[in-house]
């Protein structure tokens, strides 16, 4: 008998389980006061605070569960998330003063995944009806997402929230396909030219031209070409190795865009089709055979490996380079910590906006990526997903983000706000953003940025010559593109 | 009668003939003798009940994935049209295939590494290995064995970053910066710079050769000994032995594993992807899956062309299928596993 009891026992444990789980997920609504607490963890520079968030609902109302999902870098990205989350007592505040009987709380997914696979799981849950309400994502995305109709078109509700008008004017075009905004920007970053003032000292610079370089970079006196004698001088030198004069970074991405922007190209008509100008291009590849040819970067250099790329520039190995204003937060946190950190940064790198390509432009240049919320059109709550994306675009959360994490302002009034204009980095690298850019909401850039890097990583193989490498590329927009792409 | 033997024609019993009239030896009843139409019935609905586990799991997870590969592959779905996802668009993206630049290079490439690591690692290392080892004091070949398992006991993305930090170029790979000048590489640059293919074979290899190993060995173990012996009490050298003995002897294995490699190989692409991306420049090392993967998943700036990935799978899958039939054809596998004759003994 006793046997036989036991033999029960854990089904009964399984039901006693189930019927727990099954009462949790039909909860939620009850018209009690409920206090819900989230907690938030804000990273400080030595210690993490731990923030609690009290929802008080009352009697008949209704709690809101809404699904924030952030790819983020750990631990100086944190706040692209929890910045959501702190912003839930100012939107239960609104919703309270306005008399509106909801209340909202906000569960985030935050991680570092892949940016392809980030991508893939977001249309995957859409497909699935398990899309999460808001999600951060760079605002290329907005290109497809927005094509496709899995993302909310929020124009006409932007008005609606006064926290909006304070974005930097510029930043909602990232946000814009066909004239409509599908998204309100998170954050914003410049990509500079680093340099290393101890190696261009040991090559022989004066003080006082290490000092100015930042302003000959804006100026346009120190050009492209500059650049790359400098670079070659240093590895004739033996200051830097051979293929340690001048590295972009390691793998498809932005930054290959300015190259052809600074070349004189341009990406999108009038129409919003999308444009390969080969003579840009070809200049473009150019640039890169050249340095190969120079000796300033290895022909190995675009193998996708960050880990080495890294370690090769925070460590000193490289004299210039080019990459984003966050990754100096990273390099000071991860990279440096054990020399001085920031303080070791700031003695030994320097930074500028990416030079005038004498052959082309002749304009200093850059190009921010601002990451956007946006908010899923399968949800039904779009206005409370506002509000609280409304009240996690404030000056002070802004700013404890952006100093965090290397990135830059949004809005207009961290330009006086005093821990922003504070923050060493922020306030230098703030001039760059004159010369920004930005990447086109197409639903074809994807393919068009691909067919266009792998002429760059041809040439840099040396498998292509720049001419051979432009009708490659042309060849792949035809099959690709068709006619979707206008090749001049 | 036959007592031994698979279910065939009717014949279900494995002990006994079913069709005789004779008492239960259990109950003592007399069983009724049944029809000739429902022996068969039962023996089918007994043959497919054995089946119908492995064949529920291809249907699962082979027929009905393909059946939407298919499918997908005659549509645009991607990113940019999630809303209109079964927009028909005939044979467009076979058409965007077969006119690809790269195309054949990816080809070539697939059928390079697939056939070299086959050859070189999973059947010729694993038989060499296979051979010492079971060649050795058993405890020692049992060591040696463990030691070739461990590349496939750890993680893919630990082992290749193991490799990544060897075979980077000088300063940061391990090889290039002790041997900069070893093997006519120049510059330090041997392996992932100079050679990539020569790393992406021995990465796989290396893993590859450990599942032939364990099978070559179980079958090399399990040789009479008495022929052993009686070979070389005839004065038969080691050679020979090997040669006219025991491979031979192991020949359903090799064969097995020639098939089951042979696909596998074709399909594998994630330790490429980590290693080299399919670089370094263009499309150096990339082989089918990594494009068919690439296509539907990888995109950077955001646009999964998840139909055109799927047009990419399914070529590599009727590859696969012409390549499954012609070594089942090829190495006449119905005689392989004929039924064992037995009672002609």
């Amino acid at each position: 008998m006793r046997r036989r009891e036991r033999r029960f026992l854990p089904l009964t444990v399984l039901g006693v389980v189930f019927a727990l789980v099954a009462a949790a997920c039909s909860g939620g609504d009850a018209g009690d006061t409920t206090v819900e607490t989230v907690i938030v963890e804000v990273p400080g520079e030595t210690v993490t605070s731990i923030v609690e968030v009290e929802v008080e609902v009352p009697a008949e109302g209704e709690l809101v569960t809404l699904v924030a999902r952030c790819r983020a870098k750990p631990p100086i990205e944190d706040g692209r998330c929890n910045n959501l989350l702190r912003g839930v007592v100012d939107a239960n505040a609104a919703l309270s003063a306005a008399g509106d009987s909801r209340r909202v709380e906000v569960k985030i997914i935050q991680d570092n995944p892949d940016a392809g696979d980030y991508v893939t799981e977001f249309e995957l849950a859409s497909a699935a009806g398990e899309a999460p309400d808001i999600i951060a994502a760079g605002h290329v995305n907005i290109g497809t997402w927005g094509a496709s109709g899995i993302i909310a078109d929020l124009t006409d509700m932007l008005g609606d929230f006064p926290e909006f008008d304070d974005v930097i004017d510029s930043l909602w075009s990232s946000t814009e396909l066909n004239g409509r905004r599908y998204g309100v920007p998170q954050d914003a970053e410049a990509r500079p030219l680093y340099f290393r003032k101890d190696l261009l000292a040991e090559l022989g610079w004066a003080q006082e031209d290490i000092d100015s370089l930042p302003a000959r970079l804006a100026s346009g006196e120190f050009t492209w070409e500059d650049m790359f004698d400098t670079a070659e001088e240093a590895v004739n030198a033996g200051v830097v190795d051979p293929g340690f004069g001048w590295w972009p970074r390691p793998k498809n991405g932005p930054d290959f865009l300015y190259f052809y922007y600074a070349a004189g190209g341009e990406i999108l008509d009038d129409s919003g089709a999308l444009i390969y100008d080969q003579a840009a291009a070809q200049k473009v590849y150019e640039i890169v055979g050249d340095a190969v040819d120079r000796d300033i970067m290895v022909d190995t250099r675009l193998d996708g490996d960050w880990g080495s790329w890294h370690n090769g520039v925070a460590l000193g190995s490289v004299l210039f380079w080019y990459a984003g204003s966050w990754q100096w937060a990273e390099w000071a946190e991860l990279f440096v910590s054990d020399l001085g950190g920031e303080e070791y940064l700031f003695e030994n790198v320097g930074f500028g906006p990416i030079p005038a390509l004498a052959g082309g432009t002749n304009t200093p240049i850059t190009l921010t990526q601002p990451f956007s919320y946006m908010v899923s059109s399968a949800t039904e709550n779009v206005d409370l997903a506002l509000l609280v994306i409304s009240k996690a675009t404030t000056t002070e959360l802004n700013t404890e983000y952006a100093v965090t994490s290397g990135k830059l302002a949004i809005l207009d009034s961290q330009a006086d706000y005093e821990p922003y204009t504070s923050a060493r980095f922020q306030s230098e690298m703030a001039p760059i953003l004159e010369f920004t850019t930005f990447q086109p909401n197409s639903p074809f850039f994807s393919s068009w940025s691909e067919a266009y890097y792998l002429g760059i990583e041809a040439v840099v193989s040396g498998e292509l010559t720049p001419e051979e490498a432009v009708e490659v590329v042309v060849d792949i927009l035809d099959n690709e593109l068709g006619d979707d792409v206008i090749v001049r | 009668m036959r007592t031994f033997g698979l279910l065939e024609k009717g014949d279900i019993s494995l002990t006994k003939p079913l069709d005789s009239d004779v008492p239960d030896v259990a109950t003592g009843f007399r069983r009724p003798q049944r029809s000739a139409l429902g022996r068969r019935f039962r023996a089918t609905v007994t043959a497919y009940g054995f089946l119908g586990p492995a064949m529920a799991l291809v249907l699962v997870f082979f027929i009905v994935p393909g059946i939407l590969l298919l499918i997908l592959s005659f549509t645009e779905l991607s990113s940019a049209n999630f809303n209109d996802p079964w927009s028909y668009i005939g044979f467009d993206n076979f058409s965007r295939l077969f006119t690809d630049r790269f195309f054949p290079k990816i080809l070539r490439n697939t059928f390079f590494y697939v056939f070299t690591t086959l050859i070189l690692f999973n059947l010729g290392l694993a038989l060499l290995l296979a051979l010492v080892t079971t060649n050795m004091p058993r405890r020692a070949g049992f060591f040696f064995r463990l030691v070739w398992l461990l590349p496939r006991l750890t993680p893919s993305v630990v082992y290749i970053l193991m490799w990544r930090r060897i075979g980077q170029a000088d300063p940061f790979g391990i090889y290039n910066q002790l041997f900069p000048e070893f093997l006519g590489a120049s510059g330090g640059n041997l392996f992932l710079g100079g050679s990539p293919w020569t790393f992406v074979i021995l990465t796989n290899g290396f893993i590859g050769a450990s599942f032939g190993m364990i099978i070559f060995t179980s079958a090399l173990e399990s040789i009479p000994k008495d022929l052993l012996t009686a070979a070389k009490v005839d004065g038969a050298s080691l050679w020979r032995i090997i040669r006219d003995i025991k491979i031979p002897l192991i020949k359903w294995p090799l064969l097995f594993i020639s098939t089951y490699q042979t696909l596998s190989l074709l399909t594998s692409f994630e330790y490429i992807l980590l290693l080299t991306d399919g670089g370094p420049g263009l499309f150096t090392t990339e082989v089918w899956a990594l494009t068919a993967y690439k296509r539907a998943f990888a995109s950077y700036a955001g646009n999964s062309q998840w139909a055109f990935g799927a047009t990419w799978a399914i070529v590599l899958v009727t590859v696969a299928l012409i390549l499954a039939v012609g070594y089942v054809k090829m190495f006449k596998f119905n005689e392989l596993i004929e039924e064992p004759r037995i009672e002609n003994l």
